[in-house]
């Protein structure tokens, strides 16, 4: 609670650093992800690839699991697929949220406040129940567009608010005045709203709809066998989860710094919500 | 004041209308009808109508009132929320004070960072993996046993039971808290008073009692909406995992099993949960800073 006068210049360096570490790390995963069939061992659900629940040795380096599954080889797989839904579900939700919010905001009035309000209402229900309820409605297929449809509301409410506020200021006064056209003003709006921090955005929506989409998984809801995620992996894994945590454990380890690293390159600051 | 807390009520009202209205938009699949947009609004209508007269239909899955399933499970979750909120707040205000302190909250950004990208479920999981190995309590995440055992008992048997839902469900409201109590505190540090009130000779021990922990407060009292949100969302999982029957764990079976009405009813309920909280602390909050200013 004291003042941020007493800070240094450390702290936008340290902020800088931990970006940098969090798009490194996205990098690498990049290509993890990329040379998954090169990296495993053995192909995605290939069963009997070894002794069921054996543990971590050096012929396994991460153990097996009750089908005798390599876990190693399980977790590229299923990395690649959470990376995969989650990008398409990143892009939903920017699209959905950020990008239709700020063009709400320019609509006419009653129009942009309905769409406000309807929002609203949908930011009021936690994202995991909207994303269940998408699912329910449609197939587990479209488990990635559910999870970006879910964090939408949220996104939407926060740019319609960003750029409604920005309706009085003095360069929208003067724009009005001087007769620039409503595309034009929408166009400059969403230039200063993504430009520079397109990435920054992106990140951001990457770790929401990861823990979304993993959830979703884990609940049953999500990924479907062969293509399983990490987050159906865990929920595979909770069975013996007591005796044999590694089936559990490292899917969990690769989901949680995955989320780490979009978090740590989203440049989060203190005070601010992912 | 009044003018506030009339638009808060307003606002309020708005949103219970709309929860309402998406509640009876799912109810309204179930809802016999034609093919086609125009019967499913007019099934909607209906639907609508009768959730103001308090019909909200039939459990597809058990057969019974939707309202009185709900009824049954509701208090499970309830008290699961209310207990995680407890932790929530013993865990995170703490946190969120120590970590919204000059140099400290440099160093914490990171460390929170850390903390908070673990998923609920994994969070849920490693508790009972280390209640388990640790502790050696009865824990089970594949079988019912927990299920009927509620949450505030005296029996040493229940608290262990119910230990780690509330725990889950704590952690995952003490993000929240700690986080709005960090904004809030990031924003009273950039407050242009702080500068004049030591002019006037305040000592800075008295300008953070007297003006910044209220704002600080009123802050995590306008957050309560979003912190509800999370405890939510956290229920979900948690009797999820630790098998705990109540309205949550029900969402996801009535999903599962396309039991649109009770879905309906408990989106409802969860929506008006955070909007009451949302009031509530939005209310609140201000009547604390203005308290504060009087």
């Amino acid at each position: 609670m004291s003042d941020l006068g007493t800070t240094s210049d450390t702290a936008p360096m340290l902020r800088a650093a931990l970006r940098l570490i969090g798009w490194s790390g996205l990098g690498l995963i990049a290509v993890a992800v990329a040379l998954s069939d090169f990296l495993a061992h053995a192909p995605a659900g290939a069963a009997g690839i070894g002794p069921m629940l054996a543990a971590p040795s050096s012929a396994y380096p991460l153990g097996t699991d009750l089908l005798g599954r390599d876990v190693l080889s399980e977790t590229l797989h299923g990395l690649s697929v959470t990376v995969g839904h989650a990008l398409v579900a990143a892009l939903v939700a920017i699209a959905v949220g950020g990008l239709l919010g700020a063009v709400a905001a320019r609509l006419p009035r009653l129009a942009g406040l309905t769409l406000r309000g309807t929002m609203g209402v949908l930011a009021a229900i936690p994202a995991l129940l909207l994303a269940i309820l998408a699912i329910g409605l449609s197939a587990r297929l479209y488990a990635p567009l559910a999870a970006g449809l879910a964090a939408a509301p949220l996104a939407f409410v926060r740019a319609y608010d960003r750029v409604e506020g920005q309706s009085g200021s003095t360069y929208a006064e003067y724009a009005r005045a001087t007769g620039i056209a409503v595309a034009t003003l929408l166009r400059r709006d969403l230039t200063y709203e993504f430009r520079g921090t397109l990435a920054t955005v992106a990140a951001r929506a990457l770790a929401a709809v990861t823990i979304i989409l993993s959830t979703v998984s884990f609940l049953g809801f999500g990924a479907t066998p062969p293509a399983r995620d990490l987050g159906l992996m865990i929920a595979a894994a909770k069975a013996n989860f007591f005796h044999a945590w590694w089936a559990g454990a490292f899917p969990a380890f690769a989901l949680i710094v995955l989320i780490l690293c979009a978090r740590l390159a989203a440049g989060l600051d203190e005070g601010e919500r992912p | 004041m009044l003018n506030f807390a009339a638009r808060q009520t307003g606002r309020f009202a708005l949103g219970l209308l709309g929860a309402m209205v998406l509640a009876a938009a799912i109810s309204a699949i179930a809802a016999p009808r034609a093919p086609g947009l125009g019967p499913f609004l007019q099934a909607a209508g209906l639907r609508l109508w009768a959730f103001v007269q308090f019909d909200f239909g039939k459990s597809a899955i058990s057969g019974f009132a939707a309202i009185d399933e709900l009824g049954r499970r509701v208090p499970a979750t309830l008290a699961l929320v209310l207990a995680g909120g407890g932790v929530a707040l013993i865990v995170g205000a703490p946190l969120g004070l120590l970590f919204g302190a000059g140099p400290i909250r440099r160093a914490a950004a990171p460390l929170m960072q850390i903390v908070t990208a673990a998923p609920v479920f994994c969070a849920g999981l490693a508790l009972a993996y280390g209640a388990v190995h640790l502790l050696h309590w009865p824990v089970s995440v594949n079988a019912a046993a927990a299920a009927s055992e509620p949450i505030f008992s005296r029996s040493p048997q229940a608290l262990e039971f119910a230990a780690l839902p509330v725990l889950t469900v704590g952690l995952a409201g003490a993000a929240a808290v700690q986080l709005a109590l960090r904004r809030a505190a990031t924003e009273s540090a950039r407050e242009t008073f702080r500068a004049g009130l030591k002019h006037m000779g305040l000592s800075a021990l008295e300008i953070e009692w007297v003006y910044a922990v209220p704002q600080v407060i009123a802050g995590l009292l306008a957050s309560a909406g979003e912190i509800v949100l999370a405890l939510l969302s956290a229920a979900v999982v948690a009797e999820w995992v630790f098998h705990r029957a109540g309205a949550a764990d029900l969402f996801v079976k009535s999903v599962a099993l396309q039991d649109w009405n009770m879905t309906a009813l408990i989106l409802f309920i969860f929506a008006g949960l955070a909007f009451l909280a949302d009031f509530l602390g939005r209310v609140g909050a201000y009547a604390l800073v203005n308290e504060g200013k009087t």
